[in-house]
């Protein structure tokens, strides 16, 4: 996306470098800009699809980061860790407090998130789909005409009519494009 | 059968896209390339993070 700032770890240095001198609505929206959309996929599924209680849920997120920015990590290279365990525990929360019963009504869905590592692991897939999403059409595709089928280069250049040496090089420039991607979302693979 | 080497495959040999003649040709080329090794080692993590994914259908 042409409009977005390529970003380097210690990347949201933005958030506290000059406290007081920042605009609030400029913070709130550079985190919103940075970090709104892949903690609202994150969050979707924590509130199972439920698009408006998701997005409470990350301007809630915000409102907590942005009063917390002097108890953050400066050297994090994303702040999308720290906010994905914020949205879990205000869901976590709201659904007990929903809840007539607290210990059993709507503990299900939740279960499997309780294990840091599960947690972890859907925030990094939530992530690395946006990031492949974020990829040219030309790109995408040949990583999809690839690996994501299990095809080698020479059953893809096959497919598509190419010569494998273009297979080959293709996969290559996606494969930079994506770890690009990946950078300005705080994940260094 | 397989045509010379380039520094590209070795996104395709870190993603395991590479057939057999073709891999070790690749794998021929390393020892003397300190370019394609140092890029390997990077591109053999984006190649774990990709790993990872559940399942990705474009």
């Amino acid at each position: 996306m042409a409009h977005r700032t390529p970003t380097a770890p210690g990347t949201w240095s933005w958030f506290r470098a000059a406290p007081g001198s920042v605009d609030d609505q400029v913070i709130v929206t550079e985190l919103y800009r940075v970090y709104g959309r892949p903690l609202l996929s994150f969050t979707l599924r924590l509130t199972g699809g439920d698009r408006h209680w998701a997005e409470d849920v990350v301007q809630e997120t915000m409102i907590r980061a942005w009063r917390s920015a002097h108890r953050l990590d400066e050297n994090a290279a994303s702040l999308l860790p720290w906010l994905a365990t914020v949205a879990r525990r205000i869901v976590i929360d709201d659904r007990r407090r929903r809840s007539a019963r607290p210990q059993e009504a709507g503990e299900g869905p939740l279960e499997n998130l309780h294990a840091p590592d599960g947690l972890e692991n859907m925030l990094r897939s939530v992530v690395v789909s946006e990031a492949l999403l974020a990829l040219s059409p030309a790109h995408r595709e040949i990583l999809n005409e690839t690996y994501f089928r299990d095809r080698s280069v020479n059953e893809a250049a096959e497919a598509l009519g190419i010569p494998v040496g273009t297979v080959k090089s293709r996969v290559y420039y996606a494969l930079r494009a994506l770890r690009v991607a990946l950078e300005e979302r705080g994940v260094t693979p | 059968m397989s045509a010379a080497v380039r520094h590209t495959d070795v996104a395709a040999y870190a993603l395991g896209l590479l057939e057999e003649p073709d891999r070790r040709a690749f794998e021929g080329h390393l020892p003397a390339c300190p370019a394609c090794r140092h890029e390997l080692a990077d591109l053999r993590g984006l190649a774990a993070v990709l790993k990872e994914l559940p399942s990705f259908t474009g």
